[in-house]
């Protein structure tokens, strides 16, 4: 009957119901779309991230990524492999050589970093192949085929079939070596860094220039299956110490692009408390106006034996009700809202933030977890602005109230 | 020898404070018995409505003491006043008192539904007192909808509904034509020699003074005359 009877008050007055409901529900919108584009923004930075060289997780020697050293190459290499074939959630993987290096040209010299790869497996794994803006790809595992991004290629005025001289250190001697390549293609990823000043070049070759030839640096990896973070759902067991090798994923590889999906949670959570409880100081006025305009009328209902702690209940039902509405209306809205841009994103392309450019536009995405939890933050507000008019209505006196009449 | 069913021992009530304080009530003795159909009369601002909120315990007595069905009014707290009057007492204010967003059927089973009266017991006892009161057929009709008498015999069926010790009643007949309220006496007064139910009324109506068995005339917060008819 105390909740029939919350239902009914709160339709008593319907525009100022509505207008009520339409003020939670417009909050509940907001902070569902800036949810939804943050994770979207979120998923996109990590996907770029991901795709382009790093994969999801890579595996090192102890200490090469600190000295970068040609010589600190992944111990017991066999049995490293073994583990990552045994693991049915490794969807490709990539062994590479990276080394410091000169490349030469006729049109002057620049360092760079050069990776030895398998054209085949790198496909799998970055996005090299689908850059390529003249020229191709890489072809083979071995051979004098290089690629390289266009604005290292601008700066040396490189042009396709040109000869290259690489030079770096080999690993045995820490003697300067050389070898000739002849370029192949010029990628374009958007990324700065890699387009200014990485070259790949085939693994073999660059094995057999450093005298590395069985060794590797690197491994890189990519997971089929992944939590909405871009994390693995079931990642590799982490190396022990004894192996001297690591193997840390992408969160590790680059904490602050992780950092900034944390630092996003974190602010969206300060950011929804600080709207939710602007709305709720409104809700408290408009339930405190609905409470005295039937101020008789709660005189009556406690003076035929309503407790008090059954009249407050009737105020915080006709708060529980009033969510319920604006949650329906609101999630309504926030579904219409994220299915236009859904369908339309929002263009971010080329734009870089955090050492990840966007190469794609940025496109709503949800995360279930927050669609249950943001109509339930809007419900508990909207309750927590109907504590205190339930307070006043507890304590208020019938006899009081009675005086109240309206004639 | 007949129950008493409450007992007012030298109740004072005051207003306000100091050089404001304004004594509505002054040594008030009085015993109500059960089956007594009385009107506290007098005129405007004589205590009438105080006296009549201190009987129920919607108000507090400055000093004295109020028993009703034999429990001090003083000594419970809130929630137990309100369990109290939905179990012993009946109210009937002045017109237009029924809750509005609720119908005629659970205006008046309201009171039973916080008694927790099983569903089949209060459904029989409020279509007994809709077919009482001439108010079949009504059920289902918001207060906005019925005439002012007729909101006055829903006030009086959820009053009487739940089978209370006694029915106060505030100018139950203020806002209504003098053949309306007539009747509505008629059937208070039926209710009360058929069911013994004990009616107590604050009220300037001359019709209610006629039918009353007892008459208690209030001035200046004094009970100053007493007299059964």
């Amino acid at each position: 009957m105390l909740l029939k009877l919350a239902w009914r008050n709160l339709w008593r007055n319907r525009t100022r119901t509505w207008l009520s409901a339409l003020v939670i529900a417009i909050g509940l919108v907001a902070m569902i779309f800036m949810d939804t584009m943050m994770v979207g923004m979120n998923t996109n930075m990590v996907k770029n991230a991901t795709d382009s060289l790093m994969g999801h997780a890579q595996m090192h020697a102890l200490g090469f990524r600190d000295e970068q050293d040609v010589k600190l190459t992944i111990n017991d290499l066999d049995q490293a492999l073994l583990q990552l074939e045994k693991h049915p959630d490794l969807k490709a993987r990539s062994l590479r050589i990276v080394t410091q290096s000169m490349l030469s040209s006729s049109g002057g010299g620049e360092p760079v970093l050069s990776l030895g790869v398998d054209p085949e497996e790198e496909q799998l794994l970055s996005k090299f192949d689908e850059a390529i803006i003249e020229g191709e790809y890489l072809d083979s595992v071995s051979g004098q085929k290089l690629i390289l991004g266009w604005k290292l290629a601008e700066k040396l005025e490189l042009g396709l079939g040109d000869r290259l001289v690489l030079t770096a250190a080999d690993a045995e001697s820490g003697e300067m070596v050389q070898e000739l390549f002849r370029l192949s293609g010029i990628f374009k990823t958007g990324e700065e860094k890699m387009d200014a000043s990485m070259v790949l070049v085939a693994r073999k070759t660059l094995q057999s220039m450093l005298k590395l030839e069985g060794r590797i640096h690197q491994i890189a990896l990519r997971y089929s299956k992944l939590t909405q973070d871009g994390t693995p759902v079931n990642p590799l067991k982490k190396p022990d110490d004894s192996s001297k090798n690591e193997l840390l994923l992408w969160t590790e590889l680059m904490p602050s692009l992780y950092m900034i999906s944390q630092m996003t949670d974190l602010s969206m959570a300060i950011m929804g408390t600080i709207l939710f409880l602007i709305i709720a100081l409104g809700i408290t006025n408009t339930l405190l106006m609905g409470l005295y305009e039937r101020m008789f009328e709660f005189g009556v209902i406690k003076s035929i034996g309503t407790t008090p702690w059954q009249a407050a209940r009737i105020m915080l039902f006709e708060a529980v009700c009033l969510g319920f509405v604006s949650i329906i209306v609101g999630l309504i809205l926030a579904l219409f809202v994220t299915a236009l841009f859904v369908n339309y994103g929002i263009d971010y392309t080329g734009i870089e933030f955090s050492g990840v450019t966007f190469q794609e536009k940025i496109y709503p995405s949800y995360k279930w977890s927050r669609l249950v939890l943001y109509p339930f933050m809007s419900l508990g507000f909207t309750l927590l602005a109907s504590l205190y008019p339930a307070f006043k209505l507890w304590k208020m006196l019938p006899v009081e109230a009675l005086r109240k009449r309206k004639f | 020898m007949e129950e008493t069913v409450i007992v007012a021992h030298k109740i004072f009530k005051a207003f306000g404070e100091g050089e404001t304080e304004i004594q509505a009530l002054r040594n008030v003795d009085l015993g109500i018995k059960r089956g007594d159909f009385a009107a506290i009369v007098g005129p405007s601002g004589s205590g009438k409505t105080t006296l009549l909120n201190i009987l129920c315990g919607l108000d507090n007595v400055s000093s004295g003491e109020i028993k009703v069905s034999g429990r001090s009014l003083q000594e419970m707290s809130g929630s137990e006043l309100a369990q109290f009057r939905r179990e012993h007492i009946g109210l009937v204010f002045q017109a237009y008192n029924l809750i509005p967003v609720l119908t005629v059927l659970e205006n008046i089973e309201y009171v039973m539904l916080l008694q927790h009266v099983p569903a089949a017991d209060r459904k029989e006892r409020v279509h007994t007192f809709l077919a009482e009161l001439g108010l079949e057929g009504k059920e289902n009709k918001f207060p906005a909808e019925l005439s002012g008498g007729q909101q006055q015999r829903v006030a009086i069926a959820r009053a009487m509904v739940s089978k209370p010790d006694i029915i106060l009643a505030d100018e139950p007949t203020a806002n209504l034509d003098s053949e309306t309220g007539g009747q509505l006496l008629e059937m208070m007064r039926k209710f009360n020699e058929e069911l013994k139910m004990t009616f107590v009324f604050s009220t300037h109506d001359p019709q209610i003074m006629e039918r009353a068995k007892r008459l208690i005339t209030l001035t200046d917060g004094r009970i100053v005359s007493d007299e059964l008819k």
